[in-house]
C-alpha cells in the first residue's frame, strides 16, 4: 500500500493547479446553446495548454499522460470547479475507440478536430427498441456500391444537436437476427457525417427541462465504405471498446465534483451562512456521515481500480461498483440538499433544482443500475446467465 | 498510488491463510463451538509464530510491523473464524503501545506480545460481550481521558456465554462515555481499525460460501443463482464488503504511513462501513442459502455470530457515523 503521490506526480499535480488557478473559466452563461459553445471555448483553452487528451498518445497530439496521470488530472478540474470540456465524447469514446480500431485515414481525419474541439461527437447506440439490450438495434445498413444506406431511428442522442460526427451502430447482417439469439453479429460500427442528407436531430426534452438529448431519425442517409470501422459485421467489439472507456477517467472527476457538492451541503448545513445549523438534527447528521463515508470510498476505489488496471491490465469490480455506487450516491445527496436547502432546491431555475431533477438520469445514463448489478453478478461473481 | 498489499504483506496474508485452511476449518470451528472451548493447540502454534506480537515493538518482544500487517492477519482470523483469543490481545497491545504510559509498556507489552498475557479491550459504557475479556487477562477500558488497564484478578471482567462459542467473552460494566477520538496515541483508532479487518475477512467468507452455494443449488429446474433477485442481492454483498474494504485498507495505512491527523476520521469510516455490512452481508448470507442456512450444520451462523459481535465492538455503525458526522464539518469548511 502506498496512497501517495510520486515527486513526479506530485509536480504534476502542482502543475495543474497552478495552471487551473490561472486560467480558471468564468461563470457559465444561462442559455444551453451559450453554455455549449462556453464549454467549447474552454476546450480549447485546454488544447493550447496541452490539457485536452492529457490521456491520448503523443501521436495523437495527445500528452501521453498515465492512467495515474490522467487520474489527477480529471481530479483537478473538478476540484478546480472547472467543466468537462465541451466534447466528452470525443475525447474520452469517440477518440480512443478510433485509435484502437480505426484506419489511418480516420484517425488522420478525425482525431485533431475533436482534440482541438472544432467538431464533436454524439453516440447513437440507443434505439425505442434496443436500450439495455443495446444488441438489438434495428437501423439498417445495406450496401450499395461504394457506399452504405442507413434507415432507421436512434434516441437518447446526447449532444446531437452539436455534433458533427455520431458513432453509429446498425445492422448490416440479416434483420432477422435483431430479436435472436444471434443478434450481435450483424452488427457494423460507422461513423456516421451528421451533415448527411437524410439525417434529423429532434431535440427530447429532459425532465430539467431542457432538451439535453435527441432523437435522431435516418432517411435512407449514405454513409462511405471508408466510414466504417473495425470491419463489416465487427460493431458489436468496437462498440464494447467505446463502452469500456465510457467510465475511464470520468470516476475521478465525479468523485470529486460530489465532494465538492457534500462540502457545500455540509457547510449549509453546520450553518455557515446564517441558516440553521441542521446537523444538529441527528438525522440529518447521519444522512450526511452516510454520504461522507461513500464519497470517501468512491474516492478509494477509483484508485484501487486504477492499480488493478495498472497491475493486470484490465479492470477489477470497481467498475461497475463504481458506477453503481456513484449514482446511488449522488441521488441521495440531492436528497438530503432538498432538506437542507428546503424551498430553494423545489423552485424552478435554481441550481439545487436542476441537481435534483438532473441526479434521476444517472442511474439510467451509460447503462441503468439494474444492468450494472448483472454485470457484477455475472462478470465478477461468475453467477449464471439464465 | 498502490492501492494494494506489498510483496511481504501479501505473504504474510498467503501464510496466514494456508494455516488457517488446514488448522481453523469449519470441521475444527464447529468442536471448538460446540465444546465452547478455544483451541488451545492451535493458539500456541500461533504464538510460537509470533503472530500476537506483531504489531508490538521490537523492544518489547514483539515483531515491530505495522497496522497493516496485524489487519491482514486479522482478516484472516476472521475468514477462518479462529477460535483463539488472539483479536482481544492483539488490540490490547495496541491500546497499550499507542496510548499508555512506558511502565505500563514495560508491564504488560512483553506478556501480551508473546501471548502468554490474554487481553481484551472496550468502551466504558458499553456492554457488549467483550472477546478475550476474563479474570485471567488484561482488560482495557479505553475512555476519552486513555486507556484504563485492569490487571489479571481485578474481576471487572464477568464471564459471559456470548452466542459466539468460538471464543470466551466476557461483559465489562464500567460507567463513562465512549470517547469522540481515538485514544491519547492513536491506540484505540488502530484497535478499531483491525476489528474491522477481522469482519472484512468474516464478511468475505460468507460472500464466496453464498456464491459457490446459489451457482450450486437448484430450483425450478436451474441453478437458484441465476435468478435476478440473487444475484442482485449478491452483487449488494460484494459491494457491501468491498466498500469496507477500501475504507480499512486505506485506514491501516494512514495508521502505519499517512498523515496522523487524519486517523480517527479514516478508522471511524472504516468502523462504520464494516460494521453495517456485518450485519447485511452476514444475514444475507443466511437468506440466499434458504432452510439449509438456518440450520446448526451448515457452518453459516459461525459467521453470522462472530459478524453480529465485531459489528458492535468498539462502536458500532451508528456510533462510528456521529463521528463521522463531526469530522465532515470542518472538513467542509476548509474546502469552501
Ligand atoms: C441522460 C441520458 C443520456 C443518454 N445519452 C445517450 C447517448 O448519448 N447515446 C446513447 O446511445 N444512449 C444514451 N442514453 C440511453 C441509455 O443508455 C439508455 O436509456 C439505457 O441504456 C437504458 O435503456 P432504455 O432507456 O431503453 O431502458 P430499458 O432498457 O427499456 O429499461 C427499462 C427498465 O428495465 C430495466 N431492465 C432492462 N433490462 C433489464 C435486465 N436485463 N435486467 C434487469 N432489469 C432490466 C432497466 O434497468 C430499467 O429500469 C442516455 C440516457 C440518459 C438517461
Amino acid at each position: 500500500m502506498d496512497l501517495t503521490f510520486t515527486p513526479e506526480q506530485t509536480a504534476f499535480q502542482e502543475e495543474l493547479r497552478t495552471w487551473f488557478a490561472a486560467n480558471r473559466p468564468t461563470d457559465p452563461p444561462d442559455d444551453e446553446d451559450a453554455a455549449y459553445q462556453w464549454r467549447r471555448q474552454w476546450q480549447k483553452t485546454l488544447h493550447g495548454a496541452g490539457l485536452a487528451g492529457v490521456h491520448w498518445p503523443k501521436e495523437y497530439g495527445g500528452r501521453g499522460a498515465t492512467l495515474s496521470e490522467t487520474a489527477i488530472f480529471f481530479e483537478e478540474l473538478g476540484r478546480a470547479g472547472a467543466p468537462l470540456p465541451a466534447d466528452v465524447l470525443g475525447l474520452l469514446l469517440a477518440g480512443p475507440t478510433l485509435m484502437v480500431w480505426g484506419s489511418q485515414e480516420q484517425k488522420d481525419r478525425l482525431l485533431p478536430t475533436i482534440l482541438d474541439a472544432e467538431e464533436s461527437w454524439c453516440q447513437g447506440f440507443s434505439e425505442p427498441d434496443a436500450g439495455s439490450d443495446f444488441g438489438a438495434v434495428k437501423t439498417r445498413a445495406v450496401k450499395d456500391g461504394d457506399d452504405w444506406v442507413v434507415t432507421g431511428q436512434k434516441v437518447w442522442t446526447s449532444g446531437a444537436q452539436y455534433a458533427k460526427w455520431c458513432m453509429l451502430v446498425a445492422r448490416t447482417g440479416d434483420p432477422a437476427e435483431a430479436g435472436g439469439p444471434a443478434k450481435h453479429k450483424g452488427l457494423t460500427y460507422f461513423v456516421l457525417d451528421m451533415e448527411s442528407p437524410g439525417v434529423e436531430v429532434r431535440p427530447l426534452v429532459q425532465i430539467t427541462g431542457s432538451p439535453e438529448f435527441n432523437e435522431l431519425f435516418l432517411d435512407e442517409v449514405r454513409i462511405p465504405d471508408s466510414a466504417v470501422v473495425g470491419g463489416v459485421g465487427n460493431g458489436w467489439k468496437v462498440a464494447l471498446t467505446t463502452l469500456m472507456n465510457e467510465r475511464a477517467g470520468l470516476a475521478f472527476f465525479l468523485q470529486v465534483r460530489l465532494r465538492q457538492q457534500l462540502d457545500a451541503l455540509v457547510d449549509r448545513a453546520a450553518g455557515a451562512g446564517g441558516t440553521d445549523g441542521v446537523i444538529d438534527d441527528p438525522v440529518v447528521a447521519d444522512k450526511i456521515a452516510d454520504l461522507h463515508l461513500r464519497t470517501e470510498a468512491l474516492r478509494l476505489l477509483a484508485w484501487k481500480g486504477l492499480t488493478a488496471i495498472e497491475r493486470y491490465g484490465q479492470p477489477g469490480p470497481e467498475g461497475s461498483l463504481g458506477k453503481w455506487l456513484w449514482s446511488e450516491t449522488n441521488q441521495q445527496l440531492v436528497e438530503v440538499a432538498a432538506d437542507v436547502f428546503g424551498s430553494e432546491a423545489l423552485i424552478d431555475g435554481e441550481p439545487w433544482a436542476y441537481e435534483l431533477l438532473r441526479a434521476r438520469g444517472n442511474s439510467i445514463e451509460g447503462g441503468t443500475t439494474e444492468i450494472q448489478k448483472n454485470i457484477v453478478a455475472e462478470r465478477v461473481l461468475g453467477l449464471p446467465r439464465v | 498510488m498502490r492501492f494494494e498489499l506489498s510483496e511481504d504483506q501479501q505473504e504474510i496474508q498467503r501464510t496466514a491463510r494456508e494455516l488457517l485452511a488446514e488448522r481453523s476449518s469449519f470441521t475444527q470451528v464447529r468442536a471448538a463451538g460446540e465444546a465452547r472451548r478455544e483451541d488451545d493447540a492451535l493458539w500456541a502454534e500461533l504464538r510460537d509464530l509470533g503472530w500476537p506480537g506483531i504489531a508490538v515493538d521490537e523492544a518489547h518482544g514483539g515483531s515491530g510491523l505495522g497496522v497493516i500487517e496485524l489487519a491482514a492477519i486479522a482478516e484472516e482470523l476472521g475468514r477462518a473464524v479462529a477460535p483463539v483469543p488472539f483479536l482481544g490481545t492483539a488490540l490490547a497491545g495496541l491500546v497499550v503501545q499507542h496510548d499508555a504510559s512506558d511502565g505500563d509498556r514495560e508491564r504488560w507489552l512483553p506478556g501480551l506480545a508473546s501471548g502468554e498475557l490474554r487481553g481484551a479491550v472496550t468502551l466504558p459504557g458499553d456492554a457488549v460481550p467483550v472477546p478475550g475479556a476474563s479474570d485471567e487477562g488484561l482488560v482495557v477500558v479505553a475512555g476519552a481521558d486513555g486507556p484504563q488497564l485492569h490487571a489479571p484478578g481485578s474481576g471487572v471482567a464477568v464471564a459471559v456465554d456470548a452466542i459466539d462459542p468460538t471464543r470466551g467473552h466476557g461483559r465489562v460494566t464500567v460507567a463513562g462515555a465512549a470517547p469522540r477520538d481515538g485514544g491519547p496515541g492513536g491506540g484505540l483508532d488502530r484497535a478499531t481499525i483491525v476489528v474491522a479487518a477481522e469482519l472484512v475477512g468474516v464478511l468475505q467468507r460468507a460472500l464466496e460460501a453464498t456464491v459457490d452455494y446459489v451457482k450450486d443449488r437448484k430450483q425450478f429446474g436451474v441453478p437458484v443463482g441465476s435468478f435476478q433477485a440473487v444475484k442482485h442481492e449478491a452483487a449488494q454483498m460484494l459491494r457491501d464488503v468491498e466498500v469496507a474494504k477500501v475504507l480499512v485498507a486505506n485506514a491501516a495505512w494512514v495508521a502505519d504511513a499517512g498523515d496522523q491527523a487524519k486517523l480517527s476520521e479514516a478508522a471511524a469510516l472504516a468502523k462504520a462501513a464494516a460494521s453495517a455490512a456485518g450485519r447485511r452481508v452476514s444475514a444475507q448470507a443466511i437468506q440466499l442459502h434458504g432452510g439449509i442456512g438456518f440450520t446448526w450444520e451448515a457452518d453459516l451462523h459461525w459467521l453470522f455470530k462472530r459478524a453480529q459481535i465485531d459489528a458492535v465492538l468498539l462502536g458500532g455503525a451508528g456510533h462510528h457515523r456521529q463521528r463521522i458526522a463531526r469530522y465532515a464539518v470542518p472538513r467542509a469548511a476548509a474546502a469552501v
